[in-house]
């Protein structure tokens, strides 16, 4: 008797709990986001450029814009926001267990982070590539010049991997000094520690150019891995990774365009170009695919900007930008060279 | 023909060593040869570091500038401290949004307003001082840092603590000057000193119970914005974690020791279980679980406040800690006092809280200071999850653009608040001990 009562309960609780769990995955992350009245978006401890705490308190970044563009595109203001900032190790277990809406970091888009853990990958916010940093007086031209080298390296990302992958395609035997700051690996290389430092090229630069003397120093041509720089969203919620997806086409499309936070406005109520106006919500219905308002990408653009905007104010020579060019490089538009292309919104 | 001396004898001079400087460094650091070459050599050590320190962080140190570029030009080998007067209020008050600092510092007076009574003297019902400003503090202070909507129960705690901390305040006010307290005062101000006691106890309460429906209604018109835990940070989340901490560490430890020393078997399990799981394990491990892998046991959506699941984790293992300080401090009781307790009719609970823990209590001053100062050095470990506690804003200086690689000067600063605020703690439970020694020197 007792036994029987005690398994009923039990198969009781599970059933309960089950319930619980299917009526809760029923729920779409948007309608999750709109109950719960703001975006949840998961950046690191800070990084310059991408995401960074400013001396008020308030975080900026080219990822950071990501952030902002979620939250206009929902609810047309970018306070509607929280930015969570959760360590490396657990990025993706914190967007796959539910605690982050998207995660908007400097993490590669890679095949098998793709397709094991649970999530999907985005359109590249930003295209890196690793690269090494040595003084300029080394006599160091070329990677192939660093054999037996002792090179610095931050832990636990694929800039480890790369290092290794490539000392031994090239039978260079070099060997990694691994530290958990980077501002400790470049105090390292910079006492002379080791003979070079390894990283994503772009935010080396923004590292070199806040050294004592950033002339004695360079990047050499080389370049280890492709590193493109994605946001992410759970697997499975394919209205939601079309939002965060369409949000960024729609700063890229907005520059493509010629459409900026500061023209925006004007462009609404006067644009004869279709693409414009289509885009701005004045005709069609492209915010019903969605589940947006009709001014969705209005509202980033005016409140965010478009990519280049961003891409200035926080990577370029903006007050705040650490200084990479752009001309010339990955992230220029498409029809400058680039690889920034968005579909058509139409 | 006199013997005795008609002039005194002139006074000598005390020896050396106790007389001048000289004479002691002569005794104490140059009496053998091995001791001189070891003064020597220590004080060389003592020079260079001094002198490098002092000219990395005085002499070259750069105080106004408005990037880290700018100090480079001014000087390229010191210390850059404008990065960190840049960040003062990031660096105590975290993402705190900046026009509402003042609800922190309001908060932070008001504890000050409750405590101060607890050191003043002539002051009476010390008792309900320490347990008020644990029990009801708590729903002010969180009330006033996170703000949004109140419910009814804390509602109901934030009006009994508003009464609270002004009736304390009368109190001690009374207690310094009059050498009177509050309730009595009351009674004389009203003429009511001939009523029974009963009738004495119903006019207070009936006081009491008006102030508390006054003070509710006007709060109910109270209503501050709401700031998410994500933007708390800075020495502030550091002392809100450090300052539950320590406030339920001494509590939940003394419980836990009963429970390890009860004759009750299912009691004494269950506490030595708790205690050696949480011991057993390291903090961070601790803080990862309650971070990470829990949400994955709860339904999708439902995400807990990481702040909330992180004080507790710190709670507990605390908690634990103290329990093995405080049954510690039990067992150097002798048994003698147990019996004398009991011969005076006291049950369990009177003999523990009036003649056991006052005497433990005492002498496990030192530790329990000891696990106090370790746990607000703990409170660091919340960088590692994300959390802005001082030490992550500290090392977030750094990657902002104009302070771009900033990092030692940061370090130092943390590491001189750390030592300003475990040194304060270290001193002033050397100054309890001795207040509190009686007989045993």
């Amino acid at each position: 008797m007792k036994l029987t009562t005690l398994l009923t309960s039990v198969a009781a609780v599970a059933a309960m709990a089950f319930a619980g769990v299917a009526s809760a995955s029923a729920e779409s992350t948007l309608e999750i986001v709109k109950k719960r009245g703001h975006v949840r978006c998961q950046v690191g401890p800070a990084s310059p450029g991408y995401y960074f705490l400013d001396s008020k308190g308030e975080w900026q970044g080219l990822d950071v814009a990501n952030c902002h563009a979620v939250a206009a595109a929902i609810f047309g203001d970018i306070s509607k926001l929280e930015i969570q900032s959760v360590s490396t190790q657990a990025r993706f277990t914190s967007l796959a267990n539910g605690d982050s809406d998207l995660l908007s970091r400097t993490a590669t888009w890679t095949m098998s982070r793709d397709t094991q853990l649970g999530i999907d990958f985005l359109t590249p916010t930003f295209y890196d590539g690793q690269g090494f940093t040595v003084p300029k007086d080394s006599g160091i031209k070329t990677g192939m010049d660093l054999k037996g080298a002792k090179v610095c390296v931050t832990s636990g990302t694929t800039t480890e991997s790369n290092l290794n992958d490539f000392s031994r395609t090239n039978n260079l035997n070099i060997s990694a000094v691994t530290f958990e700051d980077f501002n400790v690996r470049d105090e390292t290389y910079l006492q002379g520690g080791c003979d070079a430092v390894t990283g994503d090229k772009s935010s080396m630069a923004g590292n070199i150019s806040a050294f004592p003397v950033p002339g004695d120093h360079l990047i050499l041509p080389d370049t280890l891995s492709k590193e493109p720089l994605a946001p992410a969203v759970r697997h499975g919620d394919n209205q939601w990774a079309d939002i965060v997806r369409w949000a960024q086409f729609a700063m890229i499309n907005a520059e493509e365009l010629g459409i900026t936070s500061a023209n925006v406005d004007d462009l609404k109520a006067n644009s004869k170009n279709p693409s414009i106006r289509r885009m701005l919500g004045v005709e069609g219905d492209l915010h019903k695919g969605l589940g947006l308002e009709k001014d969705w990408a209005y509202n980033i653009i005016k409140q965010v900007g478009n990519y280049g905007e961003n891409y200035d104010r926080y990577m370029g020579n903006g007050p705040q930008g650490i200084g990479i060019p752009r001309e010339g490089s990955s992230n220029a538009l498409w029809t400058k060279g680039g690889l920034m292309y968005s579909p058509p919104m139409r | 023909m006199a013997y005795v001396s008609t002039k005194s004898t002139p006074s000598r001079k005390p020896p050396l060593n106790e007389s001048t400087p000289l004479g002691w460094v002569k005794v104490n650091m140059f009496s053998t040869l091995f001791s001189s070459v070891l003064s020597i050599f220590v004080l060389i050590a003592i020079f260079f570091t001094l002198k490098s320190l002092l000219t990395w962080g005085i002499f070259d140190g750069v105080w106004i500038a408005d990037s880290r570029r700018e100090c480079f030009s001014i000087s390229i080998d010191g210390a850059c401290w404008a990065g960190i007067i840049a960040w003062f209020d990031s660096i105590f008050y975290g993402l705190y949004p900046r026009d509402e600092i003042w609800r922190i510092n309001l908060g932070g007076i008001l504890l000050v307003i409750w405590m101060v009574p607890l050191w003043l003297p002539r002051v009476q019902g010390k008792v309900f001082i320490g347990f008020s400003a644990v029990a009801l503090y708590p729903f002010l202070a969180g009330y006033l840092f996170s703000g949004g909507d109140k419910g009814i129960f804390v509602q109901v705690m934030i009006s009994g603590a508003i009464v609270c901390i002004a009736a304390l305040t009368i109190n001690a006010a009374i207690g310094y000057f009059k050498n009177d307290n509050l309730a009595n005062f009351i009674i004389q101000r009203l003429g009511k000193n001939d009523a029974t006691e009963k009738q004495q106890r119903n006019i207070l309460l009936g006081i009491l119970a008006a102030c508390v429906v006054a003070v509710f209604i006007w709060q109910l018109s109270w209503i501050e914005k709401s700031i998410s835990w994500t933007r708390w940070g800075g020495l502030f989340l550091t002392f809100v974690i450090a300052g539950v901490g320590i406030a339920s560490a001494l509590p939940g430890g003394i419980l836990l020791a009963l429970g390890r020393r009860s004759k009750l078997k299912a009691v004494s399990i269950l506490s030595i279980g708790f205690i050696e799981i949480f011991r057993s394990v390291p903090l961070i491990t601790v803080l990862f679980m309650a971070t990470t892998m829990f949400p994955l046991f709860m339904p999708e959506g439902i995400v807990l406040n990481k702040l909330v699941q992180v004080i507790i984790a710190v709670c507990l293992f605390n908690a634990c800690y103290m329990a093995e300080t405080v049954r510690a401090g039990l067992q150097a009781i002798p048994k003698g006092q147990f019996e004398g307790a009991h011969t005076i009719g006291l049950g369990y609970w009177g003999t523990m809280g009036l003649i056991i823990m006052p005497q433990a209590l005492k002498h496990m001053i030192p530790n329990i200071v000891g696990t106090f100062i370790g746990l607000l050095k703990d409170t660091t470990l919340v960088s590692i999850i994300g959390l802005f506690d001082l030490l992550n804003i500290l090392r977030t200086i750094s990657r902002d653009k104009p302070w771009l690689g900033l990092h030692q000067e940061t370090l130092v600063f943390g590491a001189l608040i750390f030592f300003i605020l475990c040194f304060a703690m270290s001193k002033y439970s050397r100054h309890l001990e001795e207040k509190l020694s009686t007989s045993h020197k």
